[in-house]
C-alpha cells in the first residue's frame, strides 16, 4: 500500500466529495482535508490518536465522486494501518482482530438458536486452513510467532 | 443457472439466523440452484483487517474465492460487506498478476488456487439480473400495492463500483425496481443513499452511530413510511437494534425494518413468523397489519401482462 502525493496534492485542493461524505455531513469537526494537509506538511502524528480517523465510514462515496476515482479514504486508510501498528486501535476493533485471527470469523453460529429455527446444521468454519495459511503468511513476512 | 455457493459471512450466523431462514425460503420458492459449503471463513471483514493487514485481508479473500473457484460454482451473499470486501480482493489480483502469483504461491499450501473468474454477486442485483424482474412479479402471491417502503441500498452493494460494477454507484436503480415489482412504492427521500453509520459502532463511538441512525429515522418518521428495506446485516444492525435502543431511551421513531428476503418471502406468499418476523427488536406488526387491511387492493396485474403470461412469454 502507498500514497500517491501527487493525487493527495489535488484531493486537499479540491473538496468535491464533501457534499457526500456522510461524516463530513453530519459529524462537526471531521474535516479530511485538514488530515491530508497534514500529511503533505509530513505532520501527521497528532492524527494517530484522534478519533477523526476512524470516522472515514469506508462507504466509497468520495472514491466515486472524485474525478481521479482515490478519495481521501486512502489517506485514512493509511493512517489507521499505522495507528494499528503502534496500539492506538479501538478497543472494538482489537477484539475483532483478535478473534480473527484466532478462529478465521468474527462469530460462529449458534446451534441452539438454528435448531430452534429449524436451519440446518451450519457448514464447517474453514478454521483450520485459514490458520495454517496465516502461519505460512507470517512466516513469509518474517513475523515471529 | 449456474449452481452457486451462498456466503453467509459472520454477522448473519451469528447475531441474525433468521435472515438465514428468509433467504433459504425465498431461494426455495424460485428453485434456484443454491449450496453450502464447508470452509469459508469471514470475508474478511474489511475496516477490522484490511485496516490492520491489507495483505491478510487479501490472502484471506482470495482463498475464500478460490473454494468457490475450485468447486466449479458462482457465489452469492445477502451480506453487503461480504460481497464489496470479496469482488475488491478479486478485482485487485485480476489486475496484478505478481500479486496474484504471490497469493497463489501461499493458497498452494492449502490445495487452493485463485483464478479470478467465479462470479461474485450480492443477492438484491443478482435477483435484478439473473432472476429477473418478470420471474419476480410472476411469482407474487399477494402484491403490495399501497405499501409505501424506504430503500436503503447499503454502500457496500454497489460501492466500489469499479469492482462490483453492478449498478450506478451514485444513482442506483434495480433495488428499486425489485421492489416496484412486488407492488411497493419506493418512496424519495433526502437521506436514501446516506451510509447506515454502523461502522462507527465498531470503533467505539456508538454515541455518534446512534446520531447517524437517528437522521435517517428521523426524516422517515415524517414520511408517512410503512417499512424501511434493507440488505445488510450491518445495515440492519444499526436500524432494527439501535433504533430499538433509542426508543427504549424515550425518542419514538416506530420504523419496521425489513431485509429484502423477508418482503420477498412475504409477497411470494410465505407467513411473517415462518419468515422468523417475530425476531426483530422493531416489531413488524404496523406493516403486516395495514398490509393485511389493503391486501391486494386494486392490484389487479394488468390485461396485457396476464394475457402475456399465460402464453408463457416471461419463461421461469
Amino acid at each position: 500500500m502507498y500514497l500517491d502525493y501527487n493525487l493527495l496534492e489535488k484531493c486537499y485542493k479540491c473538496g468535491a466529495c464533501y457534499d457526500l461524505c456522510p461524516s463530513c455531513l453530519n459529524l462537526p469537526g471531521y474535516d479530511p482535508r485538514k488530515v491530508i494537509g497534514d500529511i503533505l506538511a509530513d505532520n501527521y502524528e497528532h492524527w494517530l490518536n484522534s478519533e477523526s480517523i476512524w470516522q472515514c465510514l469506508e462507504c466509497h462515496h468520495c472514491l466515486e465522486i472524485c474525478y481521479q476515482h482515490y478519495g481521501f479514504e486512502n489517506a485514512m486508510t493509511a493512517l489507521r494501518t499505522l495507528a494499528s501498528k503502534r496500539g492506538l486501535t479501538p478497543q472494538q476493533v482489537k477484539r475483532g482482530w483478535d478473534m480473527f485471527v484466532r478462529t478465521g470469523k468474527l462469530g460462529e453460529p449458534q446451534s441452539s438458536a438454528r435448531k430452534r429455527l429449524g436451519l440446518p446444521q451450519a457448514a464447517e468454519s474453514g478454521k483450520d486452513s485459514f490458520l495454517k495459511l496465516f502461519k505460512i503468511y507470517q512466516d513469509s513476512k518474517g513475523v515471529k510467532t | 443457472m449456474k449452481d452457486f455457493a451462498v456466503f453467509w459471512g459472520c454477522t448473519i450466523q451469528a447475531r441474525f439466523p433468521f435472515l438465514e431462514v428468509s433467504t433459504r425460503l425465498v431461494f426455495e420458492r424460485f428453485g434456484l440452484p443454491y449450496r453450502d459449503i464447508d470452509g469459508f471463513t469471514c470475508c474478511p471483514e474489511k475496516s477490522l483487517v484490511n485496516n490492520i493487514d491489507h495483505g491478510l485481508w487479501e490472502l484471506t479473500a482470495a482463498r475464500n474465492i478460490a473454494m468457490v473457484e475450485e468447486m466449479g460454482l458462482n457465489l452469492v451473499s445477502p451480506c453487503t460487506g461480504c460481497v464489496s470486501n470479496l469482488a475488491t480482493v478479486n478485482k485487485e489480483l485480476c489486475h496484478d498478476e505478481a500479486k496474484k502469483g504471490a497469493v497463489n504461491s501461499m493458497l498452494k499450501e492449502v490445495g487452493l488456487e485463485v483464478g479470478g473468474h467465479a462470479a461474485l454477486h450480492h443477492l438484491v442485483p443478482f435477483f435484478h439480473d439473473e432472476v429477473g424482474i418478470n420471474a419476480v412479479r410472476s411469482r407474487v402471491v399477494i402484491p403490495m400495492k399501497g405499501m409505501r417502503v424506504a430503500i436503503h441500498y447499503g454502500c457496500h452493494m454497489i460501492r466500489p463500483s469499479h469492482s462490483l460494477n453492478n449498478d450506478d454507484p451514485l444513482e442506483p436503480v434495480k433495488f428499486d425496481r425489485l421492489v416496484e415489482a412486488l407492488g411497493c412504492e419506493s418512496v424519495k427521500h433526502r437521506t436514501k443513499m446516506m451510509c447506515c453509520g454502523q461502522g462507527l459502532d465498531r470503533v467505539d463511538q456508538h454515541e455518534n452511530a446512534l446520531h447517524m441512525a437517528r437522521i435517517k429515522l428521523r426524516e422517515l418518521s415524517s414520511l408517512d413510511i410503512d417499512a424501511m428495506v434493507l440488505c445488510c446485516p450491518s445495515c440492519y444492525l444499526q436500524f432494527d437494534n439501535n433504533q430499538f435502543l433509542m426508543e427504549k431511551d424515550g425518542e419514538k421513531f416506530g420504523i419496521p425494518i425489513l431485509y429484502f428476503t423477508e418482503l420477498l418471502g412475504l409477497a411470494v406468499g410465505y407467513g411473517a413468523e415462518e419468515l422468523g418476523l417475530m425476531n426483530h427488536r422493531v416489531g413488524v406488526a404496523p406493516f403486516l397489519e395495514k398490509w393485511e387491511r389493503i391486501g391486494g387492493e386494486g392490484s389487479e396485474v394488468g390485461g396485457l401482462e396476464s394475457e402475456l403470461e399465460d402464453i408463457g412469454v416471461f419463461g421461469l
